[in-house]
This record gives C-alpha cells, sequence and structure tokens, in this order.
C-alpha cells in the first residue's frame, strides 16, 4: 500500500504532461487534418522524419532550437506528400498514409547511414531543449499545479498554446470554418468560392507541423539523441487519442493525458515493482488502453462527414 | 466433337498445372531452366483458353493481362531511376550498384530472395485479403509474432514423426494468430473499432510479449548459455530442404515457398471462386448494398480479420520452421510492414502477391550483395521500395497522364485535318 | 404574376449565353445553346433528366468551363474561373442538392466564404445581424442560431436563397427548387420568388415539371438531349406542347392503370410498428398497414418523415422496437434479412448505387447477391458461374438492359438500366411481396415509364406492393390507395381517385384541418 502511494504524487502529473505532449501535438494535428477531410495516419512517419532532423541539425549547429524548427519544418514537407496523393491524386487516404510510414522508416535508415555511418542510434547532441526549462515566475509556485503546467520545457509549453490558438481556429477563424466545411461539405464550399483542395492541403500541412514538432519533443526535449523506432505506436496513440477527443483539439488533449497517464503509471510500476511480474506487461498498459478507448468511446462521436471522402472537381477544359 | 473438345481442354489445363509445378519447383531451387518448362505452361494454358472461347477472346486475355503488367512495369523503372539518380547525387556509381543489385537478388543469391520472399508472401496474402473485404490488417506483423511463438512453442514439445507435427504445426499456430485477431475483429464488428488502431495496438503488444516467451523457453540470461534466443526446436519439426530432393540446391532452402504460393493458389480459389469470398468482396467493395442483400456485414468482417491473422500467422511457422528452428528478439521484423507493400504492390490480388513478394525479396537479397561488393549502403533499396510503391498505388497519374496524351493525340489530329 | 408579351421584349437583356458548347469524355451535355434571360422576368429551362439543364447551369455559374461559347452580363462579355467570379458578378444559384453544412448554424452557412470581420477572425455579431436584417426584408422567417440538421426542407432552402442575397444576387438560379417540398411549401417558395421579383432580381428555374412551368415562369426554353428545342412565352404554350417538345414525341402523360377489385385477405400486414432513427427518436410511432395481393399502396409523404426507416425495418436492416410485420401468415418482423429474401419479399432500394448494386461487380454478380448462397447459383461451396452468366443473358434480354455484356462492371450502365438490372434480380425470383422506394428518382421519362409498367405487371401477378415515393405524380399513377405518412404515422387514407395532389399534400405536411374549411 505504501508502494502506491509513494506513486501517487505531482511527479506522476508532470510525467503525464511530458509524456502526452507528443501525443497532444500529433492528435491536434490529426484532428484539424481529418476536419478537412484528410485522414491521416501517417502521424508515426511524420514523427520520426521529425524526430530525426531535429536530432541532425541540433547535431550540427550544436543550437536545439534550430534543430526544434527543422523537426517543424522536415514534419510539415514531408506530410505534403500525403497532400498531395490524396488532394491531387485522389489516392486512398489510409493506403497513402501506410506508405508515407514505410517510406519514412527507408528514408530516416539511409540518411542515418550515410550522416552518422551506422543504424540505430544518433550520437548525442551538445545542448538539449530540456536545458531550456523555464518556471514561469509567480505562476510555477502554485502548488500542485506550478509544477505541472508552468515549469515545463519549451515544446510541452508550444503544446498548451496549440491547444488554445487551434480551438480558437476551428471556431472563430476564417480560414477555421472553411477548413471544416471542406471536411464536412467539400461542394457547398466549392460552389461559394473557395478552393476545397487548397484547405485539405492546408489540414495535413498543419498535421505535418505538428506532428514534426512531436517528433523534435521526442528526439531533442525528452532524450538527447535519435533511435530508429523512437515513437513506438504514439502516431497511432494519437489517431486514437483524436477519435477519443471527438474530434476536437480539447478533447484530444484530454485524451492525449489519459495516455500519458497510463505511461507514467506504468513506468513508476516498473520502478517501484509492485508486484513482481515482467517489466514488459507494464509496458503494454498503454497499448490495451488505447484498444479499450477506440472500442469505447467511439460510438460517441462523429467524424467529419467527409472524412477519407475524395473530393474531385471537374474542372476539366 | 463436343467432347473432343473438351477432352483437349482438360488435357491442356492439366499440362499446364503439371509444367508450371515441376518448373517452378526446379526454378526456385536455382536449376534456373526450369523457366522453359513454366513458359511451356504459359503456352498451354493459352491454347486451352482459345479452345473454350475462342482465338479472339484468348488474345485479347492477352492483352489485357499485359496491359495490367505495364502499369506497375513502369513504376519499377521509373523507381529504379529515381534511385540511380539519388545515388549519382550522394556519390555513388549506380551502374555498378545495380548490377551488383540484380546480379545478387537474380542469380547468385537467388536462395536468399526466395527465403525473404516466403513470409512475405504469406503477410502479403494476409493484408490483400483483409483489403478485399475492405478492412486494413496493418497490425500483420503482431500475428507473426504469434505464428513465431507458438511454432517455437509447439516445436520445442512435440515429438510426433514430420508427416503429422509439421502440418499440425501449421494448423494450431495458424489458428492461434488468427485467435490473436479475434479481439480487434470482434470490435470491429460490435464497437467499429477500427482495426487500424485496434491490430496496430496489439501488433505492439505481441512485440513485448516475445522477450517474455523467450526467457521462458531457453532464452532468460540468468540460466542459458544462449540467452534471449530459444532453445532450438526438434529436429523432426524442421521444413524439409529442396536439397534432400534436388542435390544442387542451397543448403537452407526449404520448401516453405512452395507452401506459401499453394497457400496463394488457395487464397486466390477462396476469394474468387467460392461463396465466401463473393461475400467478402461484396462487403469490401459496398458493405450497405451487401447488407441490402442479406449479407452479413459482422460475420464476413470477421471472417477476414480472423483468415487474414492465420495467414499472417503462418509467416511466422515458415520462418521458424524452416529457417532459423528457434526464436530470437526481432527475429526479421519487419515482415507485417512488408507485407502492406507487397499487397499493395499485387493489387491486392493474391496470385500477384506471389510475385510482388519475389521481388521484394530479390531487392533485400541483391542489397545485401551490393553493399558487400560495392559499399553502395543498403538503404538505397528502401528508397528504391519507397517509390516503386507510391508510383504503383497512385494509380490516377497513369490515368490523367494517359487521358492527357490521348487528348493532345486527338487535338494533333484535328489541327491537321 | 405573369407578364405581358410585349412588357418582357422592352426591358434589357441582363444575361446572354451564346453558342455554348460542353463537351464531356463520354458525352456532349450541352450542343450550342442559346439563351436570353430579360431583366425582372422569371425563366423556365424545362427538360428531362439527363438533357443538360444542370450541366448549363454549373457552366453559367462558374462550376465548369464551356468547351466554347460565351457569356455576356448586362451586354458585357465574361469569363467565370470558378463560382467566386460568378458570384462576384451578381450570379447566385440555389443547388438541387442543398450545398449546406449540416452541423453549421443558419449563419455560419450563410456568411461562409464572405465572413464579416477583421484580421481573419469571424465577427459573429454582426453577422447574426445582417443574416436577421436580410431574412425579415425577404419575409423569410429564418433563425440565424439554428443548426442545419435540425430545421425543415423548406427553411433549407430558404437558408440557400439568403445565401444568394447575403453576396446581392441580381439573378437567381434555382435548379429543380420543388423537387424535395410539399404542395403547401411549393406556393410559399412562388410567392419568395415573386417578391424577390418585384425588388429587381431576375430567376431563371430550372425544372422538369410542367405544372410550375405553366404557374410561375413569363417565358420557357425547352431542353432535350443537349440541345434547346424550343423558346416560347408561357402563356401561349400549353402542357401537351410542352411535354412534346421536351420528350420529342407524343408522352403519355399517366400511364394506365386498370382499377381493380380486390378479393381475399391482405397477406402483408403491419401492426403498431416502432421504430427508431439513427439518433435515438422515434422515426415510426404504432405504425399500421395492410395489403392484398395485386394490390399497389403507395406512401406519400415529405422526406424525412419515416419512409427511410419503414423500408429499412420491412427488409430487416433495422431494429423493430414494437409492434409486428406479417407476411403470408408468418411473423417476419426482426427476421434476418437473409431469411426476408427466402420468403419472396423483394426489394427496390431508393438509392441504386448505395444500396442496389455493388457496381465494381458484373451484372451477373449482381444479379446473384442475395440469392448467391443456394444453388442453383453455387455448387457446394463455389459459385456457378456458368449458371450466373447464363441466367444475366436471359434478364438482359427480357428486361431490355443495354449492355456490351453480363461481365461488364454495372457501374459501366446508365441510370436507367442499372435500375433494370436491380428490376430484374428482384422480379426474376418472383416475390410475393415487393417494397419499392422511389423506383424512379433520376431517370428520364422512358426509363420511367418502363419501370412503371413493369411494376404493374407484378401487380397483375397478384404480388402485394408498397411504393414509396415522394413524387406524388408517381404515387396517384401507381397506387391503388394511398398512404400519407406524417411524422412517422399514417395519417390518412385516399383513393387516387377521390382526391388530388393538393389535398394530399395538406396531409403530408399535418394539415388535417383541411377537412373542416
Amino acid at each position: 500500500m505504501e508502494g502506491l502511494f509513494s506513486i501517487l504524487n505531482t511527479e506522476l502529473l508532470v510525467a503525464t504532461i511530458r509524456l502526452s505532449t507528443p501525443i497532444t501535438l500529433a492528435a491536434i494535428g490529426a484532428t484539424i487534418c481529418e476536419k478537412s477531410g484528410i485522414v491521416n495516419i501517417a502521424m508515426e512517419g511524420i514523427m520520426i522524419i521529425g524526430a530525426f532532423f531535429a536530432t541532425v541539425v541540433a547535431y550540427y549547429t550544436g543550437n536545439p532550437w534550430a534543430g526544434l524548427l527543422a523537426g517543424i519544418i522536415s514534419g510539415g514537407l514531408f506530410s505534403l506528400i500525403h497532400a498531395f496523393a490524396t488532394v491531387t491524386l485522389h489516392l486512398d487516404h489510409t493506403v497513402s498514409g501506410a506508405v508515407l510510414n514505410i517510406l519514412s522508416f527507408g528514408i530516416v535508415r539511409y540518411l542515418m547511414v550515410l550522416i552518422f555511418g551506422h543504424p540505430g542510434t544518433t550520437n548525442p547532441i551538445p545542448v538539449g531543449l530540456k536545458a531550456y526549462q523555464w518556471a514561469i515566475p509567480g505562476l510555477s509556485r502554485i502548488p500542485v499545479l506550478g509544477p505541472i503546467f508552468f515549469n515545463q520545457t519549451p515544446i510541452v509549453y508550444l503544446s498548451f498554446v496549440a491547444i488554445i490558438f487551434f480551438t480558437f481556429f476551428l471556431k472563430r477563424m476564417k480560414v477555421g470554418l472553411h477548413l471544416r466545411a471542406a471536411g464536412e461539405h467539400p461542394l457547398a464550399l466549392e460552389t461559394i468560392g473557395v478552393s476545397v483542395y487548397k484547405m485539405r492541403y492546408l489540414g495535413v500541412l498543419i498535421s505535418g507541423l505538428l506532428s514534426g514538432m512531436a517528433g523534435a519533443y521526442l528526439s531533442i526535449e525528452n532524450n538527447v539523441s535519435f533511435t530508429e523506432g523512437m515513437t513506438n505506436g504514439k502516431g497511432f496513440i494519437a489517431l486514437a487519442a483524436m477519435i477519443s477527443g471527438g474530434w476536437h483539439p480539447i478533447g484530444a488533449f484530454l485524451a492525449a493525458l489519459f495516455f500519458g497517464f497510463a505511461d507514467a503509471l506504468q513506468i513508476r510500476f516498473q520502478i517501484i515493482k509492485l508486484i513482481n511480474v515482467p517489466e514488459e506487461l507494464f509496458i503494454i498498459f498503454p497499448y490495451i488502453l488505447c484498444v479499450v478507448a477506440v472500442a469505447g468511446l467511439v460510438r460517441r462521436s462523429r467524424p467529419p462527414k467527409a472524412d477519407g471522402k475524395d473530393f474531385m472537381i471537374e474542372r476539366v477544359e | 466433337m463436343n467432347n473432343l473438345r473438351i477432352g483437349k481442354e482438360t488435357l491442356l489445363l492439366a499440362a499446364t498445372v503439371v509444367l508450371a509445378v515441376i518448373g517452378l519447383i526446379l526454378y526456385v531451387a536455382a536449376y534456373f531452366w526450369g523457366f522453359f518448362l513454366m513458359a511451356g505452361a504459359a503456352v498451354s494454358y493459352y491454347f486451352s483458353l482459345r479452345i473454350k472461347n475462342g482465338r479472339e477472346a484468348a488474345w485479347e486475355d492477352v492483352r489485357g493481362f499485359l496491359k495490367k503488367l505495364s502499369i506497375p512495369a513502369i513504376g519499377i523503372v521509373v523507381a529504379i531511376v529515381f534511385g540511380g539518380l539519388i545515388m549519382l547525387l550522394t556519390g555513388y556509381n549506380p551502374l555498378k550498384a545495380f548490377r551488383a543489385l540484380f546480379y545478387g537478388g537474380f542469380v547468385r543469391n537467388w536462395h536468399v530472395s526466395i527465403l525473404n520472399a516466403t513470409p512475405l508472401i504469406f503477410t502479403g496474402l494476409s493484408i490483400a485479403f483483409a483489403f478485399n473485404a475492405g478492412l486494413f490488417n496493418i497490425g500483420a506483423e503482431g500475428q507473426y509474432y504469434i505464428g513465431l511463438m507458438a511454432s517455437t512453442w509447439l516445436g520445442l514439445r512435440l515429438g510426433l514423426p514430420p508427416i503429422i507435427v509439421i502440418p499440425f504445426i501449421f494448423v494450431v499456430a495458424g489458428a492461434l494468430a488468427a485467435a490473436y485477431n479475434a479481439v480487434p475483429a470482434f470490435l470491429k464488428v460490435k464497437t467499429g473499432a477500427h482495426e487500424v488502431i485496434t491490430t496496430m495496438m496489439f501488433a505492439h503488444i505481441a512485440r513485448y510479449m516475445s522477450p517474455i516467451f523467450i526467457r521462458a523457453n531457453g532464452g532468460d540470461p540468468a540460466t542459458s548459455t544462449h540467452a534471449y534466443v530459444t532453445d532450438v526446436i526438434g529436429e523432426n519439426t524442421w521444413l524439409p530442404m529442396f536439397r534432400d530432393f534436388l542435390p544442387r540446391a542451397n543448403y537452407r532452402l526449404h520448401i516453405g515457398i512452395l507452401i506459401a504460393i499453394a497457400t496463394a493458389v488457395f487464397v486466390h480459389y477462396i476469394l474468387y471462386k467460392t461463396k465466401f469470398g463473393f461475400e467478402i468482396r461484396a462487403v469490401g467493395e459496398n458493405k450497405d448494398a451487401a447488407r441490402a442483400q442479406g449479407i452479413s456485414i459482422g460475420v464476413n468482417v470477421f471472417r477476414a480479420l480472423l483468415f487474414a491473422g492465420f495467414l499472417a500467422g503462418l509467416s511466422g511457422v515458415t520462418e521458424v520452421l524452416g529457417l532459423s528452428h528457434k526464436m530470437f528478439e526481432n527475429l526479421n521484423a519487419g515482415y507485417g510492414w512488408n507485407g502492406i507493400s507487397v499487397a499493395l504492390l499485387a493489387g491486392n490480388n493474391p496470385l500477384g502477391v506471389i510475385f510482388t513478394a519475389i521481388l521484394w525479396g530479390a531487392l533485400d537479397a541483391g542489397g545485401q550483395y551490393m553493399t558487400r561488393t560495392t559499399q553502395t549502403p543498403n538503404s538505397i533499396v528502401e528508397i528504391i521500395k519507397g517509390v516503386i510503391l507510391f508510383l504503383i498505388v497512385a494509380r490516377y497519374i497513369y490515368t490523367v497522364l494517359g487521358g492527357k496524351l490521348k487528348k493532345r493525340r486527338s487535338a494533333a489530329v484535328k489541327e491537321a485535318k | 404574376m405573369t407578364l405581358k408579351k410585349g412588357a418582357a421584349e422592352s426591358r434589357s437583356v441582363c444575361l446572354e449565353m451564346k453558342n455554348i458548347v460542353k463537351r464531356f469524355p463520354r458525352v456532349l451535355a450541352n450542343n450550342n445553346i442559346n439563351i436570353k434571360l430579360y431583366e425582372g422576368e422569371i425563366l423556365a429551362l424545362l427538360g428531362e433528366n439527363g438533357a443538360g439543364k444542370s450541366t448549363l447551369m454549373n457552366v453559367l455559374y462558374g462550376l465548369y468551363r464551356p468547351t466554347s461559347g460565351e457569356i455576356f452580363l448586362d451586354g458585357q462579355e465574361v469569363v467565370f474561373q470558378s463560382p467566386k467570379d460568378a458570384i462576384s458578378k451578381g450570379l447566385g444559384m440555389v443547388h438541387q442538392h442543398f450545398m449546406l453544412v449540416d452541423n453549421l448554424t443558419v449563419t455560419e452557412n450563410i456568411i461562409l466564404g464572405n465572413e464579416p470581420g477583421k484580421g481573419g477572425v469571424i465577427d459573429y455579431k454582426t453577422a447574426r445581424a445582417e443574416v436577421k436584417a436580410l431574412s425579415e426584408k425577404y419575409h423569410l422567417g429564418v433563425d440565424p442560431d439554428a443548426v442545419i440538421e435540425n430545421i425543415s426542407v423548406g427553411l433549407q432552402q430558404r437558408v440557400e436563397i439568403l445565401k444568394a442575397l447575403y453576396r446581392k444576387a441580381k439573378i437567381l438560379i434555382l435548379d429543380e427548387p420543388t423537387a424535395v417540398l410539399t404542395p403547401q411549401e411549393v406556393d410559399d417558395l412562388f410567392k419568395v420568388v415573386k417578391t424577390l421579383v418585384e425588388t429587381g432580381v431576375s430567376i431563371i428555374i430550372i425544372t422538369h415539371k410542367l405544372e410550375e412551368v405553366k404557374e410561375i415562369s413569363d417565358r420557357v426554353y425547352i431542353l432535350r438531349r443537349g440541345e434547346i428545342t424550343g423558346v416560347h412565352s408561357t402563356p401561349d404554350v400549353t402542357k401537351p406542347m410542352l411535354a412534346n417538345e421536351m420528350v420529342g414525341r407524343e408522352v403519355v402523360l399517366t400511364v394506365t392503370r386498370e382499377p381493380k377489385k380486390l378479393t381475399g385477405d391482405p397477406t402483408f400486414i403491419i401492426q403498431d410498428l416502432v421504430v427508431k432513427s439513427d439518433n435515438g427518436i422515434e422515426a415510426l410511432k404504432k405504425l399500421s398497414l395492410d395489403i392484398r395481393p395485386g394490390e399497389i399502396v403507395g406512401i406519400a409523404g415529405v422526406d424525412g418523415n419515416g419512409q427511410t426507416e419503414l423500408a429499412e425495418a420491412i427488409r430487416g436492416l433495422r431494429k423493430v422496437e414494437a409492434g409486428q410485420v406479417l407476411f403470408q401468415g408468418q411473423d417476419v418482423t426482426g427476421s434476418s434479412t437473409r431469411d426476408i429474401i427466402r420468403k419472396k419479399m423483394g426489394y427496390v432500394p431508393s438509392d441504386r448505387h448505395r444500396f442496389g448494386l455493388v457496381l465494381p461487380f458484373s451484372i451477373a454478380e449482381n444479379i446473384a447477391m442475395g440469392y448467391h448462397t443456394d444453388p442453383p447459383n453455387i455448387r457446394g461451396i463455389n459459385m456457378n458461374f456458368r449458371y450466373m452468366d447464363e441466367e444475366a443473358q436471359r434478364l438482359v434480354e427480357a428486361f431490355d438492359i443495354r449492355t456490351p455484356g453480363t461481365n461488364v462492371p454495372a457501374g459501366n450502365l446508365s441510370g436507367g438500366n442499372q435500375q433494370k438490372v436491380i428490376l430484374a434480380r428482384e422480379f426474376s425470383h418472383e416475390p410475393e411481396f415487393l417494397l419499392v422506394s422511389q423506383p424512379t428518382r433520376g431517370l428520364d421519362v422512358g426509363a420511367i415509364e418502363y419501370i412503371h409498367s413493369q411494376i404493374l405487371n407484378m401487380r397483375e401477378k397478384n404480388v402485394a406492393i408498397l411504393l414509396i415515393s415522394l413524387e406524388l405524380e408517381e404515387i396517384f399513377a401507381l397506387s391503388d390507395r394511398i398512404l400519407v405518412l406524417y411524422e412517422g404515422e399514417i395519417v390518412k387514407q385516399f383513393r387516387p381517385e377521390e382526391t388530388n395532389e393538393t389535398e394530399v399534400g395538406l396531409f403530408m405536411t399535418g394539415g388535417k384541418g383541411a377537412e373542416n374549411e
């Protein structure tokens, strides 16, 4: 019993935020993408790309902020392939996403060997973003909430900004309204002169930028190097978070917290060794939770009406 | 007169089968003249078609078939050119590299290509079959792991003669892998939970289960002389080798490829000739119309995911019983993922999967040979594969380009007039 | 308020389409079309389904580019790259299938693309006020905060009109506006249209209904197979003349249905059926009806009053909460679709692409579907393709289905031929009950005639037939008895000879008080 209580403390909640951040970012990205009508299962691959390029740039420039930028941009660029495939080439969204995932492994492996000479793990970067942890003066002193929300590392703060910004984006901004229409009734949007194609490209791009940021978090903020496969299914958990969150940024955040919590808990159980079982059984806990989440909650909300459906304009000469 | 015709047709079909099978066995074992037997099979098949449908229809079939092949062929060529460009840009010699790639994959290390292709055929079939039902069995990797573990477990414990134990392990291990997909299947039917997420999660779970299994079966670092590797399975459960009856075959080449090809033919039969396949395809193409005509969506989704799990599990079985004879962590991981490419490339056609799997296997084998002999990094092969995949799958480009080319041609004709 | 002939010509031409040609890969949709629209008039564009009317308007609205030809607004040539250009030049369009986003509010839909506000942020306050003002100015009575999926079809159409007015449309195009309206709503719409004309808007109405052309338009162009076959001042033409020009031959405006004396007991009975819709509310509230063999019972009603749920419940596709469905003395409530098929209950669904056919499957496979679990379509577990092809060939001939072969994917056929495939499938298994829903939606006159005659044929064979249709004309033409479905209940029963469309229309919208007037 004592062991149990030693786990439940503020530390746990701080870790929850830390572990849920990449999922939050990727899930918000996926939400925006699907709101525009494009299904994106390639978050995993985009995160890998973002994580890798963030590491490479941070390694060679010695500046982790440059690494962060590289992670974001590389994620965005890579996601444009998905946009091109689904919007312009009218390819099946799921297939394109799967292809992108496969492509990302190959690209990263090739570049790893080329740049670092060997697959596996890169050399550590000189300075990670964790070094830039910032305790907001005043707010970080609040008991319990302080250390959790106001004494964090850069990308975590960025994720908070993302939650607020994208909620506002969808509800109150013109572009957000157009994006939502593109995912619900694309023809309606097209007939009043707004380009559905552009909106969908934007949706995919946003998911790419955010997933790239999520990847950068994994490699240069939560860690100081890149390892192949370090995303470990988080891209797919983000999908589950999007669904459980009802296709809404705040919902995605709450769902991501849930998964982050499970992950944080699982790590602590491993350390504390409450029960004498192989550590792998703890590691799989978040994955099981994910399955439960999609099975239990998926009925409650519906995806955008035109989600996953191709939209083609007969603008032939 | 009619009876004579039917007699001729059956004779030709029988000849096709015999020639194809013998030719295949020989070619696979690197007796490359087996190719001529297979060519003979194709010819006799053509003649049987001629008898059945007439000369014009048979020729139409041939033309249509070649046309269908042209798309993947173009994709492969473009991808190779693209790969060559990347090699040039990063300072490697594409000509040397490609020569090594093809020589290694299709001649010198042909047996490695076949060994690589065998499990790919099974996972490719798994994913292709599920796709035909409109489902994405992305977690095939997990079912592969279950196949690995189940067949290792059984192989360590069953002392029966090979003729009994090998089929037994195939069936039971396959069934366990199928059962592993039952939860995602059930959740899909009852709650609509997307199989991409559930099978993916189960795949991660299976992967984490494998170290526990390995430790419990002879790989515990505390007690074992071979840490992180299981004990070797009994020789009675090892798959026969080609060398047992074709002396010049490579000593590692097991007959798993024949089982895989036979399975592909079987899957093709199920999908296109039986009522089960009919229902599954109807559900995959239009589940609303299927349902309105009395086809049960739930039953077919369940059947499809379970059978897909079975097929992916068999891929693990052949790996253990045929090649490694034991299990270790991350034993050739990646068959699940590559299975997706193989299936998509084959247009989700079971027979096509045979060829795309062999292509993929050859690219891998050739890639390793290329790296050893020309120092070009192996991962360029991954990029080539990615590009092939992307191009084949983006079929729309062809239709659009094809359409534009036609328009330009007809416009030019109009101008000329 | 129709204008005199002379008055129309003395006004200016606000829109002219000259020599418009629109060619698609497989079809010439518009062939050298010339149209003039005078300011302040109501112009009708008449033609049957597939004549090219919608294509022409999509060209005008900038959704398509014409293969050749010019468009002139107030004498100036204009080229539209997209609807945005057309809208900016004062064109507005109310599409047949509404371009409204279901889960957004009325206001959001109206302002979409033209939102007030600075810096990319939407100023909802101003938007709501503007929408409200506009709605009051034109007496449209729309609630700015209502969510689209919660308001009636008639109101949704008004939102579409408001969308155009919000963008200051001077020319309003209405594409088949009355297709989804009750007779009362049609009257209301025409009042709105006349109000708009008084404020200086010119109107083009696209329709295939002769009644409407006569009632509301000043002039009419007739379109047939992509070409203009005539232009008249409406008072100068009669309905038979219009029908003739529309179809190119003498049209039999009604199919003859011989009245029958029906003996015997009903074989198909529904008792107190309660069925819920997707969002959990009761779509059918204790519905009852019965049908005798050889009788056609027509369900008239506005879309969304329970028709879909009724059809699905009968077919075994939707759960029955309470009540019974009986056929030939057996309780088939909640039976599986497979059993229902086995009991010889046939189904022609309302959406042939979604529920009727698997488009990539061949004609033969589609014909076998539903009956593919029993011989002779199968032999053991194998499909008997030889039998399937022979049977399909036989049916293709019997139903005059235009196709190069039975192995052609169903998606390659025209709409009428696709519907024939469905009929062939269902009718060839000698059903004793038929559920027919919207059988002629989107089809041309020829196909409609054929399908109606086939249905009457089944009636001759003593099949009990339940017809669900949103087209009153069809209901009147085919039914022996008409039942009006309103909000999940049968509110009135008629014999077609003893009533008319207006009266039925009244009950379709719940206006039971009409009897007492």
